[in-house]
């Protein structure tokens, strides 16, 4: 069976797409997939910094595309994830020598060898998206609880439809207490908004700035809110859609919850 | 062919008849030496031709039509000669009005452009006359007509009615939170509509534009009649 392309988009820059793309597709290597990661973002890239592989790099996409070397060659192996290979992208070409067609045939190429490839698609809606989404088969949108993001997102969304790709949305860097005090919108006003599937939702985490710059995968780390997050996205992408989304809550202790009831009901009383 | 012969008759093509104006104070014989030499001028064109015989003192038309029909018929095969019609009859504005309220909308062919689903951010609808959108209009989104726009969802994106100048438009939403609404030229921004979840209507009263709740307010419960907009 030929493995499944999947592209990590936002629109908007600064949601969380590098991370996303690096700890969800950990996550499905660590459950038996070989997983490849494409970064797509000619000329910046970044994601062999959050996988912790730039020292590696010795080919890499454009390399691959222009036939500077084979496929087995570009993509690198993960230090401590057996099944997981990051192709990186190239710092010093330009965006342009890439173009869809190039892409539909690595792309091709990767759905032979891996379970999983998934594509990190840069910010914006130009070059780098149109050829991250030319062969796309599924999407996700990664958008955070802010207004910028959803308009974002919302653009990206339309412009996914009109090449067919039925995408999944992602809610990212969600401040379960700011939701509560109405500072935030919440997963469902965004869902209103957006009205596609949602795959997940993720908790703002402190853990997630401490992974990306050691390199160390968030989902090994089993005390990161964020970490569970994305092994669950995992999971609903590897054959288990129905797994219940879990709504980030504020805990709170028994105590503080019964007195807030009292609270609450001595107001409606007034 | 004499100058006095010019003036007693005209022949001039109308439409599918040849209009001939004839002199009824002149003798028979005078108006047919005068029509014979136009007639013949015409050849074949006059066989199987509609003649209209316009008569200048217009009471003596159906004298004139007796005498000459038969002539011009047999002399140069027409095939019938009638009388000019009769001026269209101007309907009273009453009645008009009655005709609209029974059965306008019953011939009404719809200008209204009707689309169906969510219009998203970068998204641009535009209507010639009126626009209907079964669903949401989400922010960064344009709705743009020349008539009115309804939107049976929630109008988050921008709006704009009346396209160039019409103030008479109305834009209504089932939940109105728009960026922006333009109704003709007039430009309103942001309306806060305080969340009341109640359809809301905007319109241009004194050349601002007023959003009031659709069904406490509707400004169209005042109107007497139906009407085509």
């Amino acid at each position: 069976m030929e493995g499944k392309v999947i592209v990590m988009t936002s629109g908007k820059g600064g949601v969380g797409k590098t991370t996303v793309t690096a700890s969800v597709g950990a996550a499905l290597a660590l459950q038996g997939k070989r997983v490849a990661i494409v970064d797509m973002d000619i000329g910046l890239r970044n994601l062999d910094v959050v996988m912790g592989l730039e020292n590696r790099i010795v080919f890499n996409v454009v390399d691959l595309i222009q036939g500077r070397c084979k496929l087995k060659q570009a993509a690198i192996k993960d230090r401590r994830i057996d099944n997981l290979f990051l192709i990186p992208a190239s710092q010093s070409d330009d965006k342009d020598v890439i173009k869809p067609e190039n892409m539909v045939w690595l792309t091709n190429k990767l759905r032979k060898e891996y379970d999983f490839t998934l594509l990190d698609c840069p910010a914006g809606i130009e070059h780098g998206f149109k050829n991250s989404i030319a062969a796309a088969d599924e999407a996700i949108v990664i958008c955070t609880p802010d207004v910028s993001a959803v308009r974002d997102a919302d653009r990206v969304i339309g412009l996914l439809y009109a090449r067919s790709i039925t995408p999944k949305l992602v809610v990212n860097r969600i401040s379960p207490k700011m939701v509560e005090n109405g500072d935030m919108l919440s997963h469902d006003d965004i869902v209103d908004v957006l009205s596609i599937d949602l795959v997940g939702l993720v908790e703002m985490d402190d853990q997630v700035v401490v992974s990306s710059n050691t390199g160390v995968p968030l989902v090994t780390n089993r005390e990161s809110k964020a970490g569970m997050a994305f092994q669950r996205i995992a999971m609903r992408l590897n054959g288990q859609p129905d797994l219940p989304i879990e709504n980030p809550m504020v805990q709170r202790g028994f105590w503080r919850t019964i007195g807030k009831k009292l609270g609450r009901r001595n107001k409606d009383a007034k | 062919m004499n100058t006095t012969d010019e003036h007693l008759v005209k022949l001039k093509g109308v439409g599918d008849s040849l209009w001939l104006s004839v002199d009824a104070t002149r003798s028979l014989e005078a108006l047919q030496n005068a029509i014979i030499p136009a007639f013949e001028r015409l050849g074949q064109l006059a066989v199987n031709a509609r003649v209209i015989i316009d008569s200048s003192p217009s009471e003596e038309c159906d004298q004139v039509i007796e005498t000459l029909g038969p002539f011009l018929k047999e002399r140069f095969r027409v095939k019938e000669v009638s009388k000019p019609p009769a001026d269209k009859k101007t309907v009273s504005k009453a009645r008009i009005r009655h005709q609209d309220v029974g059965n306008a909308w019953h011939h009404y062919r719809s200008e209204a452009l009707v689309i169906a689903g969510r219009v998203r951010s970068g998204q641009k609808i535009e209507a010639k006359k009126h626009l209907v959108i079964m669903g949401d209009l989400n922010p960064g989104a344009e709705a743009v007509a020349g008539g009115d726009i309804l939107i049976l969802g929630t109008l988050s994106g921008k709006a704009q009615a009346g396209k160039p100048d019409n103030e008479t438009a109305i834009i209504m939403a089932l939940q109105f939170r728009p960026t922006q609404v333009q109704i003709g030229g007039i430009v309103a921004a942001g309306i806060s509509s305080g969340e009341s979840g109640a359809p809301e209507i905007a319109c241009v009263e004194n050349q601002a534009i007023v959003v009031c709740d659709y069904l406490k307010d509707n400004p169209f419960k005042r109107l007497t009649w139906p009407e085509v907009r």
